[in-house]
């Protein structure tokens, strides 16, 4: 009886949906609710903002959250328990493998092709390759919309930069003008520069406390993204073809050198540091410059969070000579993407939900200081009014400093048991920040527990996931 | 009704509980022995299949970081525990002390052992901040430069067992006092006709009556330091490196980061055994000193 009437309903529902469709409107769905999971705050706001939206469409969202480190966990053990408690799920693409791979989730290309397109087309043709060639589709089908673009930014102090005194003195010890750093040996240079004692001079100003060259992400979780940093510009990939590991080799352990090297021209306690830490040592202007997410450029220019608007300049995360020319590969830890679980009750609702959040609402939100998200869209970059800068320059800057490292994106590996080898390497990198091991013997031991990984999850798999990865690497242009 | 009958009646009585009880506590508990000798990993192609000793022979024999997290929770149910039971014990005997006001004061004592772990881990978060922290303010403040609590191997799990220290302490101090409390005062008044005061009050008297209630204090204090999960996971997730990762984290990690539930449920079962033979012999040891 119960089923009947909800069958009736959803006709209802259906007939709704393409009177109002036609019309140019929301759709209406009925009176349904939507159960969606993310990481809790900045990340899940737009279903708030949007609420009315979602209400003038039929659908109640009702939120679910996560700790930003826990969000594998808790999805994970919904879809392996199967209790289809989720109707939309927010996650980070490095899981798709996992998730699609393992059949938890809802293939989209059906509902993508739905009519009208206004209403179900979420126009991926337009969004940047790296997102949608390697974070949004596995085995050759839609798994994922885009909902964030993450990816990693250099940002500097250009006032200190700039100033004509700093400027002197760095030519003076280094020979060299003072920029912002193209390589990694320049960073380390710059770092040390602008790493001052209490008491010294900074700009012309008597410093009343430690000033510090950098901050990197120091704390467990996602250190491993700033080791990407080095690595991937240094050419590194995470497998060869038959699927051994290739994150010790000498450039590997090389890179990683360089990051320990770094803690010497950070805050004592960096190594606490995660994304909260690391975003408001910049924004106090506690630090010269930080490789940071890219939301927190929009950040920097509100007033409310940050001291040091208008004095911060956007550009390309350092890279590695190679070859006789600087590669510049930037990872793109994290990111999110949008998905509907196999088992969810609602599918139409809640892929509407993440189509309207993808495409129709994300001009808004990727632009917006109140949300996490980051541009993903060729469109996002296009039309820059949104964005709130204090000046024009910084806006553009912003966005070409986005953009160009977006073209040199490296992604997260995403092969199911992603979340085992991230966390085996992000301990190896903790490792050796720490002084627990050295490089070298940190990264052969995280090559170590790859292996282990790859066994235990079966190598032939493995390599086959591994392959179809690459080849998505290769569509996105991200490797020859 | 007969004996028998009654017998059987009550059996009928008690079977639904017994059957709940079977479904939601007996049977999860056979099943992840059973799954503690297999292969099992979630999201794994390969069929699960009879590991036989392996999973208890790699982590007792050859998994270095289970040795280092059993280590460490030994560390800190040892320290935690003498510390506490000491600063307890300081705590009580002022309160004993005092006349007027006593329950007032207890109250704002107790605060820390109510408020959550998580709470109390975020406050330790802000407390151990390097930077802003007010601990270091106050150790600037007396010309000590203060550690990075929370980002140096040294002081990591150290600051697990401070914020373990302040937020469980007033806890076995209420224990404590209420031992103190209790003491029978016609064997404190003829003790005090022997002749025994001071040190030798509190060895021959005072600590052998109040040990029965205070070791029970002890013992849940123990398993709870050895089951320590919220603090490690809010203050440090573990590091830097796994310099403060115990037992119950790295457990997590393998059932739940890793999907592993046969590894997971093997450590869980080691900690069982290790946590069981520990209560007995302090037990064991409690019965002694009751008896001297």
């Amino acid at each position: 009886m119960n089923k009947s009437f909800k069958n009736l309903a959803t006709l209802f529902g259906a007939g709704a949906l393409t009177f109002s469709s036609a019309s140019g409107e929301l759709p209406n769905f009925n009176n349904v609710t939507v159960t969606v999971v993310g990481d809790a705050g900045q990340n899940m706001e737009s279903l708030n903002k949007y609420a009315d939206d979602f209400t003038k469409a039929g659908v109640t969202i009702k939120q679910v959250g996560a700790t930003f480190t826990g969000l594998y966990d808790k999805l994970k053990t919904d879809f392996v328990a199967g209790s289809g408690d989720y109707d939309m799920v927010i996650f980070y693409p490095s899981y798709i493998g996992d998730f699609a791979g393992n059949g938890y989730l809802t293939p989209l290309d059906d509902l993508m092709k739905k009519t009208p397109a206004s209403i179900w087309d979420p126009k991926l043709d337009e969004v940047e390759p790296p997102y949608r060639e390697i974070y949004c589709k596995w085995g050759g089908k839609v798994y994922a919309l885009p909902y964030d673009g993450d990816v990693l930014e250099l940002y500097y102090r250009k006032d200190f930069f700039q100033d004509p005194a700093e400027k002197a003195a760095f030519q003076q010890k280094y020979t060299r003008d003072l920029v912002p750093p193209v390589t990694w040996k320049e960073w380390l240079e710059v770092a040390e520069f602008f790493t001052r004692k209490q008491g010294d001079t900074l700009a012309g100003k008597k410093l009343e406390r430690p000033y510090y060259g950098v901050a990197e992400y120091g704390a467990r979780g996602f250190s491993y993204g700033w080791f990407l940093c080095r690595f991937a510009s240094a050419g590194g990939v995470y497998f060869d073809e038959n699927m051994n590991p290739k994150i010790n080799t000498p450039a590997a352990v090389e890179g990683l050198q360089n990051m320990v090297d770094s803690l010497k021209f950070c805050p004592p306690d960096v190594l606490s540091y995660g994304y909260e830490e690391l975003k408001n040592a910049f924004l106090n202007g506690d630090v010269a410059m930080v490789v940071q997410w890219s939301d927190v450029g929009k950040k920097t220019a509100d007033p409310q969070l940050s001291k040091v608007v208008g004095k911060v300049g956007f550009a390309l995360v350092p890279g590695t000579q190679v070859n006789g020319r600087v590669q510049h590969r930037t990872p793109m830890p994290v990111g999110r993407v949008l998905a509907v679980p196999a088992t969810s009750k609602n599918k139409e609702a809640a892929y509407w939900v993440a189509k309207y959040l993808s495409l129709d609402k994300s001009p808004i939100t990727v632009s917006a200081n109140w949300s996490g998200q980051d541009p993903y869209r060729i469109s996002h970059f296009a039309d820059p009014s949104h964005y709130k800068f204090s000046d024009e320059v910084s806006r553009k800057d912003y966005l070409d400093a986005t953009e160009a490292n977006l073209k040199n994106g490296f992604p997260d590996l995403n092969i199911p048991g992603a979340a085992q080898y991230i966390d085996a390497l992000d301990l190896a990198v903790n490792k050796a920040l720490s002084g627990e091991a050295d490089p070298k013997a940190a990264l052969d031991g995280a090559a170590e527990d790859w292996k282990g990984i790859t066994e235990r999850l079966g190598k032939d798999n493995q390599k086959k996931f591994w392959t179809e990865a690459l080849s998505s690497y290769r569509a996105a242009g991200l490797l020859q | 009704m007969s004996g028998v009958e009654e017998r059987n009646f009550a059996r009928l009585m008690v079977t639904p509980a017994v059957g709940l009880l079977f479904l939601v506590t007996i049977a999860p508990l056979l099943f992840s022995v059973v799954v503690s000798f297999t292969n099992l990993q979630f999201g794994s192609p390969q069929p699960m299949r009879w590991n036989g000793l392996d999973n208890y022979v790699n982590l007792t024999l050859r998994d270095t970081r289970f040795l280092s997290a059993l280590w460490r929770t030994i560390l800190l149910v040892t320290g935690g525990v003498i510390t506490q039971t000491v600063l307890g014990f300081a705590v009580a005997s002022l309160l004993f002390r005092i006349r007027r006001g006593r329950t007032v004061l207890l109250s704002a004592i107790l605060i820390p052992s109510v408020i959550s772990q998580v709470v109390a881990g975020w406050q330790g978060r802000m407390i151990f901040n390097a930077s802003y922290g007010p601990l270091n303010d106050m150790l600037a403040r007396l010309g000590i430069k203060g550690p990075a609590w929370l980002a140096s191997q040294q002081t990591a799990l150290t600051a697990i067992f401070l914020t373990d220290t302040w937020q469980w302490t007033p806890f076995l101090a209420l224990i404590i006092l209420a031992a103190l409390q209790s003491l029978p005062q016609d064997i404190v008044e003829a003790a005090r006709l022997d002749g025994a005061y001071g040190w030798s009050m509190f060895r021959f008297v005072t600590l052998p009556l109040i040990v029965p209630v205070t070791g029970i204090g002890i013992l849940l204090r123990g398993v709870d330091l050895f089951k320590t999960f919220d603090l490690v996971y809010i203050l440090t997730q573990g590091g830097p490196g796994n310099s403060s990762e115990t037992l119950t984290f790295f457990t997590y990690v393998q059932g739940f980061k890793f999907f592993n539930p046969s590894y997971a449920s093997a450590m869980s079962f080691i900690q069982l055994v290790l946590v069981t033979i520990a209560a007995k012999m302090f037990l064991a040891f409690i019965r002694r000193q009751r008896s001297f």
